[in-house]
């Protein structure tokens, strides 16, 4: 494989739910979660993944790792589509990617201690099947991510919540893995802490080579982690270019409503600061507006953005936005 | 503009099963009328629990407390009987919490959550109430408010439901709303809607607030004065834009630099408070913070400092190094 392949290319990926019709009745429907959204990552590199809740940012990376089976499209990860393989062909597939989660409480098993649980990949996976090495390590895991070695007797309930983001992380480092994919890894942390752990994160990644998809609502942190950014609403992504291009020129109207929105720490600035502020809500998945899904809240949109549904195009090099007034 | 309430040396304390925590340790704060103070801090440092002791709305036999006063428009609510303090709760001083779907009666209709306060407090019928609540949606901008007076809140959008937290507080025109994190579980255009549609009403119905927040930037947007708190206690407090400014406090500090921000150009690094918040029944004899403070000299460890002035306009700051921190600033800003 070339050197300058993606790791990981997202093709037209959809994924629909059905809701409904079940035991109290109501009627049946299909939620759109994922609606034809395309992007590649490339080695080492990190992709932020923007969006509201419900804009299908976390159902995307959760089809990436094939815990949701796409309704649709491909999903190429080191040169083999994922959509095409079973379970059997996936589990070494899956050493390959990882996933951190946004509550570390609830992702770490409270009866098991750290060490159990850093080690428990190693063995299910059989990359250390010696006990002895195992425990050597998760050791070495725990420094990594700037624990110490006492740590590994503890439970999830006896450490901080930082803390045990950096387990969270150990366990996805302990395998190996090329991807990893970060879902809004510090939104409950404290403040002073996220800090430490976006840190973490990036001198992980210059020291193993890893590859992040970086799913987050915070642009401001996304701004600081990410090579290229995508932004979703709704099921699409509408704005994707480099990190540069999106926050000093963005193109979309949702992108530039969403940067207007960001409170800046600095009360002589905001006091000065034009704010657009959007009205209404994210419309449901569900019963998504016709032509632009944006154009009920779109402060620029105009009678074409009703009916045309705006193809995500290249506006700038390199950088591609699904408006048609961009 | 009069001062509305007075906090003085307000403690609280929580029994838990590692010892005694004092959540709130000897903490003074006040909101003038009209005004938008902001307490700021990180989990656990205590700023819900001030707002709970306020509404005396800590739960016994865990929680007390232990020691100070409560001034509202002079009165010290902790010396009022239940009674009198029920008709202090949701009339005058009303609150507005972090989680609406939580906080709201989920088997209640929204017109009936909206008129119940309104008939207690102000004793009118239910007809004149209904009106009114319908008047309350209308105001906090929900639309079609007739309809949906009888709705159930999980009919409500997460934004719908904070809007209606709102209404209720403002229902029986309180001088004061405690907002404990109104805005963090919702989405930042929402967040935006929220705070902005909260600012405008407390101008326009000349309501205090008092928002309990971690976030920096919601804070200097809308507070007029800012109280930082870390383990219990008050470290910083000033104007919001002194504090911004020219923080005084290493946690100050601290928190206003690990943040990257929209405005400035990207950092290669964060640069973030090293170390952990502290265990607060093992806190010693010396500062809380000077065990992750890059600014600690060995004062810090025996003895603990109080707040004092800096410079003038209220601004006080609780450190020793306080006095030199803006050359402490400067040094570590020109070797970066």
């Amino acid at each position: 494989m070339s050197h300058d392949a993606p790791l990981l290319e997202v093709r037209n990926l959809v994924k629909h739910f059905h809701v409904g019709g079940g035991l109290f009745g109501g009627r049946a429907g299909v939620v759109r979660a994922v609606d034809d959204v395309s992007f590649s990552i490339r080695r080492g590199e990190t992709l932020g993944l923007v969006g509201e809740s419900g804009c299908g940012k976390t159902t995307t990376g959760r089809c990436i790792l094939q815990l949701e089976r796409p309704t649709r499209g491909q999903i190429v990860f080191e040169g083999r589509d994922l959509t095409t393989l079973g379970e059997d062909e996936l589990r070494p597939v899956r050493r390959k990617m990882q996933v951190i989660f946004q509550d570390p409480y609830s992702s770490l098993n409270p009866r098991m201690t750290v060490g159990q649980i850093i080690a428990e990949p190693l063995a299910v996976h059989g990359i250390v099947p010696d006990p002895a090495q195992r425990a050597a390590r998760v050791r070495e895991l725990l420094g990594h991510v700037g624990l110490l070695p006492q740590h590994a007797r503890r439970y999830p309930h006896q450490l901080s919540g930082g803390q045990r983001q950096r387990v969270g992380i150990a366990r996805a480092l302990a395998v190996e893995p090329a991807l990893i994919i970060c879902d809004e890894p510090v939104s409950a942390l404290d403040v002073s802490i996220q800090a430490q752990i976006i840190n973490l994160l990036e001198d992980l990644q210059a020291q193993f080579g890893l590859t992040y998809l970086f799913v987050a609502h915070d642009l401001s942190v996304v701004r600081h982690i990410s090579d290229r950014v995508a932004v979703m609403y709704l099921g699409k992504i509408v704005e994707i270019t480099d990190r540069k291009s999106l926050y000093d020129a963005p193109l979309h109207p949702y992108t530039k409503a969403l940067l207007s929105a960001v409170p800046i720490p600095d009360p002589a600035l905001e006091a000065q600061r034009e704010r657009v502020v959007l009205g209404g809500e994210v419309p449901s998945a569900l019963n998504p507006p016709s032509g632009c899904v944006f154009h009920p809240r779109c402060p620029i949109a105009v009678d074409r953005c009703r009916g045309e549904v705006p193809e995500l195009r290249e506006i700038r090099p390199g950088h591609r936005a699904a408006c048609i007034l961009a | 503009m009069g001062v509305l309430l007075e906090v003085e040396n307000l403690t609280t304390e929580f029994v838990t099963r590692g010892g005694v925590v004092r959540a709130a340790d000897d903490v003074s704060w006040d909101v003038g009328e009209g005004e938008t103070v902001a307490l700021v801090g990180e989990s656990g440092c205590g700023k819900s629990v001030s707002a709970l002791s306020i509404m005396r709305l800590v739960a016994p036999p865990a929680g007390r407390i232990v020691g100070g006063r409560v001034l509202f428009k002079g009165r010290d609510l902790l010396a009022l009987s239940d009674e009198a303090m029920r008709q202090i709760r949701g009339r005058e001083i009303a609150m507005i919490f972090q989680e609406p779907m939580t906080s709201l009666n989920p088997v209640l209709s929204i017109g009936r959550q909206l008129t119940e306060g309104l008939e207690i407090h102000l004793g009118i019928t239910p007809r004149e109430a209904r009106q009114r609540a319908g008047e309350l949606l209308a105001m906090v901008g929900i639309p079609d408010s007739e309809r949906r007076l009888g709705q159930y809140p999980h009919q409500f959008s997460g934004g719908m439901r904070q809007r209606m937290m709102i209404a209720m507080a403002l229902a029986c025109n309180p001088s004061l709303i405690l907002a404990d994190e109104p805005t963090t579980a919702l989405d930042v255009t929402i967040q935006a809607q929220i705070l902005e549609l909260m600012k405008d009403l407390s101008r326009r119905l000349a309501v205090a607030m008092l928002i309990i927040t971690h976030n920096l930037g919601v804070v200097a947007r809308y507070a007029d004065r800012v109280n930082v708190m870390y383990a219990g206690r008050i470290v910083e407090r000033g104007t919001a834009r002194e504090l911004y400014a020219n923080p005084r406090h290493p946690y100050t500090l601290g928190l206003l630099r690990s943040v990257p921000r929209l405005d400035e150009p990207r950092r290669a690094r964060l640069d973030p408070i090293e170390g952990q918040p502290p265990d607060l029944t093992r806190l010693g004899a010396g500062c809380a913070f000077a065990p992750r403070c890059a600014f600690q000299v060995a004062r810090c460890a025996v003895e603990r400092p109080r707040l004092v002035p800096i410079g003038g306009g209220g601004h006080v700051s609780a450190c020793w190094e306080a006095a030199n921190l803006d050359r402490a600033v400067a040094r570590s800003g020109a070797a970066t």
